[in-house]
């Protein structure tokens, strides 16, 4: 069986608009991933139908050579957190995780885990409602980890952080990438991936720009940053 | 499937909102009871104790809240999102909360009828009038009410899940409710017994409610009723199924 993530032909119209056109990359095994793109470029409609979300209008895109929902056990196989906000704001958070949990097979001690793992230990049994956005993205990382899965998909998951909060984001995830997982987290902001990526893959409008090693996006001698804004430029 | 049944309940219990619509639906029985009392001439006529248990199943207003809360609650929270990665098979997930919400029902009806029958043997004995109410005709009312609470629990899911956006929703079940089914039942004349909000009232033996028509059998009623329920199952997880969660 195929391993790994892999996006094949990837189309989503929207009526008139479309999201994603044409999207093929492959997502290497045990790395931390940057998927980057300006905001509106289709990065999130792309993960979207990764996790059977939303329905390709044409293509596919396969965790080890299945769509998410023929998956036998998505949670313990891919962990997501795609929204930041996606709490019932009257829950406790360990509620909210606890209920997660139960789909993903997993006990009250990983529940603490994952508590222990996003520092959210001692605001455990407080109400979502009460929480910062930075507060709410650890949850929604919480939540991807509950499964223990091998692949782990993240929407924009700095938002909302602090450049403590940031900090800590970057050793999560290289922390996860040294497990041997592979890590799939998208950002308008190359800067944020930096220093954790090692491999970028860059869309605009919902095109693919650019897929490969981070340490070739400036082998022509220009900056980053510079090559960035030349791929994401108004084609 | 039993585990998301259970889930279903778990979440149900941990938050505060069922909890404040039954509370509002006891506020709403006794009010009713009670207002019947003072504004009657007298309980001494057929019709008055059934009507004053009958409010148990006017009751149903707010199962129908709680059961548009299933799915479009998790829209307004985007918490939708977790529940179909957790179980991407959508149909399951939306069958456990048809199960559990029509659970909730139940235990909604079953409060419900115990407020209304206390409420009213209450007032009974302060204004010194006997209960004219055979053991029968109290089961057969209590059992219609509560069977009408259900049946709104379902019919509530899947008016969540067709419309999705949770103020849109309560908002035309209400309008429905007060407004819509009287002028819908002007325009299709003896239909109008079958219409949802009549039917319910025929199930919860509420007297004389569908302006000047008979109602129908409380047997119809209930049959009427669980067609409602069934359809708009079936309206739940059709929608759910194919529709992009963005």
């Amino acid at each position: 069986m195929a391993q790994g993530i892999s996006i094949e032909g990837l189309t989503k119209r929207f009526g008139s608009i479309t999201a994603v056109d044409d999207l093929s990359f492959d997502v290497p095994s045990g790395r931390v991933t940057g998927f980057l793109g300006p905001n509106g470029a289709g990065k999130t409609t792309t993960l979207r139908m990764l996790l059977g979300l939303v329905a390709p209008t044409s293509g596919e895109a396969l965790v080890d050579g299945r769509r998410y929902q023929d998956l036998d056990a998505p949670r313990r196989t891919v962990g997501a957190a795609v929204e930041a906000m996606a709490a019932h704001p009257g829950r406790r958070a360990r509620d909210h995780l606890w209920v997660l949990a139960r789909t993903a097979g997993a006990g009250p001690e990983r529940v603490d885990e994952v508590l222990e793992m996003v520092g959210l230990t001692e605001a455990q049994h407080r109400r979502v409602g009460g929480f910062s956005l930075g507060m709410r993205q650890r949850l929604g990382l919480a939540s991807a980890l509950l499964g223990d899965p091998q692949y782990l998909v993240l929407d924009e998951p700095a938002n909302g952080l602090d450049p403590a909060g940031m900090a800590w984001l970057r050793g999560l995830l290289r922390g996860l990438a040294a497990e041997g997982r592979t890590v799939l987290v998208s950002s308008h902001v190359l800067s944020e991936v930096a220093q954790t990526a090692d491999h970028v893959v860059i869309v605009n409008a919902g095109r693919l720009r650019y897929a490969g090693p981070l340490a070739e996006l400036d082998a022509d001698g220009r900056s980053l940053e510079e090559a960035f804004l030349d791929l994401t430029a108004t084609s | 499937m039993r585990t998301l049944i259970h889930l279903e309940l778990y979440k149900l219990r941990t938050v505060r909102a069922p909890l404040v619509l039954l509370g509002l639906s006891q506020l709403l029985i006794v009010g009713g009871v009670t207002g019947l009392v003072v504004s009657s001439d007298t309980l001494r006529t057929a019709d008055a104790a059934p009507s004053a248990l009958a409010h148990a199943g006017l009751a149903s207003l707010f199962t129908l809240v709680l059961g548009i809360m299933a799915v479009a609650g998790e829209y307004r929270n985007q918490t939708i999102t977790d529940t179909f990665l957790s179980t991407p098979r959508r149909s399951r997930a939306i069958a456990a909360k048809l199960v559990a919400y029509a659970v909730a029902g139940a235990a909604f009806a079953a409060v419900n009828a115990v407020t209304a029958v206390v409420a009213t043997r209450t007032w009974w004995s302060v204004e010194g009038v006997p209960l004219d109410l055979d053991e029968a005709e109290l089961w057969r009312t209590i059992a219609g009410c509560a069977a009408w609470n259900v049946a709104f629990a379902v019919v509530g899911v899947g008016v969540g899940a067709l419309m999705r956006n949770l103020t849109a929703a309560v908002a035309a079940a209400l309008a429905w409710i007060a407004l819509v089914e009287g002028i819908v039942g002007q325009l299709v004349g003896d239909l109008a017994r079958w219409l949802p909000f009549s039917a319910g009232s025929a199930l919860g033996d509420l007297p004389g409610r569908v302006g000047g028509l008979e109602p129908v059998s409380q047997v119809a009623g209930a049959a009427a009723l669980a067609g409602y329920a069934a359809l708009f199952a079936l309206v739940a997880v059709t929608t759910t199924v194919r529709r992009d969660v963005t």
